[in-house]
């Protein structure tokens, strides 16, 4: 059976990683992770990524948060 | 996306607060403008001031301290070692790591060392870990200050951080906090340096992606003593409404600072500060709050010692 290449989403401060379908925007991405866009930033390797950015299926890309708290 | 400045390299930061867009080249040149402008509106700094920049290991203290050297600032680096098993040491780790690429080494002090570390003092006077983070870190920025004859001490405060400040402050009615918030505290006299937060016009995502195109190593995770922190719920309300209706944030933030704006009456009567009756810090007390706590945690100890021996 054929699987389709998918998009790694990892939330490295989450222990978290999802397999989400593509191609998708990355906000849209940061949508269906429940994640809100003013609150992180995006990366694919060295590369940071724009909310409008089109990922491509078998890409994987890091959502950081960039919250600090106290 | 393309760069909103430039018109030809791919955009790879999007600020919808600032309807923009920039590749990483003029990010950098828009960034730095930021920070060198919040500096200029409010007199911060001026260029014969040695500066002690208070660096956590985290990506805006770095990335303050990186862009204050860059700008020609004689700075010095200060780290706080507070204590905490495993998430001190590796912030202490990026700090070193930072600074030796810098040619530097930052003063380090050891909270342990001093006997008070966060942690275990928390536990003795049952106080909120960030609440006596707070009173030690201050009381040792300004003394290492003082000592080291440094003019000025520079933290990484940025836009998200004095914003949640704003808003508890104004839901609480804390009319003497709100007199006080200001990216500019003036010296006083009693050896109390002047204390500047030169980031206060930049947003975290702005610092987050400054300090990961320019490759600062930061540490990413969050001290695990503010996890329940209340600044976290003022600062989700304010990314609700910033989501919403991006720029709200700086136009909250630049209308209190308005010299205008009658929360900001009182400002300036704090009057000056006396001797710590105990340490010889600067106060507006008999005693300063650090000493205040340093005697509460003895208590405690002496307390618990007296129980372990009956």
């Amino acid at each position: 059976m054929y699987n389709a290449p998918m998009i790694t989403v990892r939330l490295p401060q989450k222990n978290k990683e999802l397999v989400l379908a593509g191609p998708r925007r990355v906000m849209d991405l940061l949508a269906e992770a429940d994640v809100r866009p003013t609150t992180v930033i995006v990366t694919q390797g060295k590369r940071l990524l724009t909310k409008d950015h089109r990922v491509e299926d078998g890409a994987t890309i890091d959502v950081l948060s960039v919250v600090s708290g106290g | 996306m393309k760069c909103k400045r430039c018109r030809r390299a791919e955009a790879a930061v999007d600020l919808p607060s600032h309807h923009s867009a920039f590749c990483p080249d003029c990010f950098f040149v828009f960034f730095r403008r930021q920070v060198t402008e919040g500096i200029r509106k409010l007199r911060l700094l001026a260029p014969e001031d040695r500066v002690l920049v208070c660096v956590s290991g985290g990506k805006d203290s770095l990335v303050l301290w990186d862009v204050l050297m860059d700008e020609g600032y004689g700075t010095e680096g200060l780290y706080i070692d507070l204590g905490i098993d495993g998430y001190s040491d590796r912030s202490k780790e990026k700090v070193l790591a930072y600074a030796a690429s810098r040619g530097k080494t930052p003063i380090v002090v050891e909270l342990a060392k001093e006997g008070i570390p966060i942690p275990e003092a928390a536990r003795c006077v049952r106080m909120q870990e960030c609440s006596i983070c707070g009173t030690v870190k201050r009381y040792f920025f300004n003394r290492v200050a003082a000592e080291g004859k440094f003019t000025v001490v520079a933290t990484g405060h940025n836009l998200d951080d004095e914003t949640a400040r704003l808003l508890g402050n104004l839901l609480h009615w804390q009319c003497d906090h709100l007199a006080r918030q200001h990216p500019l505290l003036p010296e006083a006299g009693g050896g109390l340096v002047r204390k500047v937060k030169p980031l206060w016009r930049v947003s975290e995502v702005e610092t987050a992606a400054y300090g990961f195109l320019k490759g600062i190593d930061y540490v990413t995770e969050e001290c695990p003593m503010s996890l329940d922190a209340t600044s976290l719920v003022y600062k989700e309300a304010l990314s609700r409404i910033e989501d919403r209706m991006p720029g709200t944030r700086i136009v909250f933030y630049k209308g209190f600072l308005d010299p205008s704006n009658p929360l900001r009456k009182g400002a300036e009567v704090a009057g000056t500060p006396q001797a710590c009756a105990s340490c010889g810090a600067p106060t507006y007390a008999e005693t300063c709050s650090f000493c205040k706590m340093k005697e509460r945690v003895r208590k405690a100890r002496s307390r618990r010692a007296a129980r372990v021996s009956r």
